[in-house]
């Protein structure tokens, strides 16, 4: 895996809760630091792709924007995805009506 | 099992992973679409229920209840085996049933679905909910509560497909629901 370095400045007293933390966990403090930048990243790019989401099948967001905002490969993802649920759903609705009064609850 | 009004050997049949089982059975409708179609699965997607169903959290729980109803459900290995790209071995196994079945795949797996363009039939889970809705079972308002429920546990590729089965749902032109 690539990897990239980022130079952060942190507070002293972010450093000494740190310290405390890995201590008493007895963890590498680097790698304690990057599984947590990992965990929130994931975390948090969840739910705000969530609420992107949310707002394009809805139409309240089209393709462009979302392209501008995180790029063309989430935003071709997002419109495959509501082409393809709104194809199923049609070909649902066929068959529902072929079977309509045959189904039983 | 209670026989379904329509005829057994009439009934459709299609291939489940285990996307669409959780997403069914999260707002119990699985009994329903195991009364009304032949419903088959792989082997490998009956241990990944099983893994799912030793931990004590939401799908923990939902898988247990899938897997109560196991008998209901035809677990099949598939006999060929055509490569398929990037995907897992279970969706490798899921993928080939389908193709040789000639029979459409139930996921919610979005990767799993682009994949297969082309070579097999995809049906995202709320294709049941349209169904049952139209023919008579569930009022729209239900259908799109169940939906609402569906999208509440999992991903934003999911709450994609779910909303955008609720806008279809209520938008769609040819709606007679």
């Amino acid at each position: 895996m690539e990897t990239e370095q980022l130079n952060l400045r942190v507070s002293q007293d972010l450093v000494h809760d740190i310290d405390i933390v890995t201590g008493l966990l007895k963890v590498n403090r680097s790698e304690w630091i990057k599984t947590k930048l990992a965990e929130e990243a994931q975390k948090e790019k969840n739910r705000l792709l969530m609420e992107l989401s949310t707002l394009y099948a809805k139409g309240m967001i089209t393709k462009d924007s979302i392209e501008k905002l995180v790029g063309k490969e989430i935003a071709e993802e997002m419109e495959f995805i509501k082409e393809a649920a709104i194809e199923s759903v049609r070909r649902g609705r066929n068959l529902g009506r072929k079977l309509r009064g045959k189904l039983k609850a | 099992m209670e026989e379904s009004f329509v005829e057994n050997s009439k009934r459709e049949s299609f291939i489940f992973d285990t996307s669409a089982f959780i997403s069914l059975e999260s707002v119990s409708l699985l009994d329903i679409v195991l009364k009304n179609f032949h419903i088959t699965t792989s082997p490998s997607v009956i241990r990944e229920l099983e893994n799912f169903a030793i931990h004590n959290d939401q799908l923990g729980e939902i898988a247990q209840r899938v897997l109560k109803k196991k008998t209901m459900i035809l677990s099949e290995a598939p006999m060929q085996l055509q490569p398929l790209s990037y995907v897992s071995d279970t969706d490798k196994d899921l993928f080939n049933l389908a193709l040789s079945r000639k029979i459409a795949l139930v996921t919610d797996d979005v990767k799993l679905v682009r994949h297969s363009i082309g070579t097999i039939s995809t049906e995202f889970s709320p294709f049941f909910l349209t169904v049952f809705t139209e023919a008579g079972l569930f009022q729209k308002n239900e259908a799109i509560q169940k939906l609402e429920t569906m999208r509440s546990i999992r991903n934003w590729r999911n709450n994609t497909i779910y909303l955008s089965a609720i806008r279809e749902l209520t938008l769609g032109k040819d709606n007679n629901i």
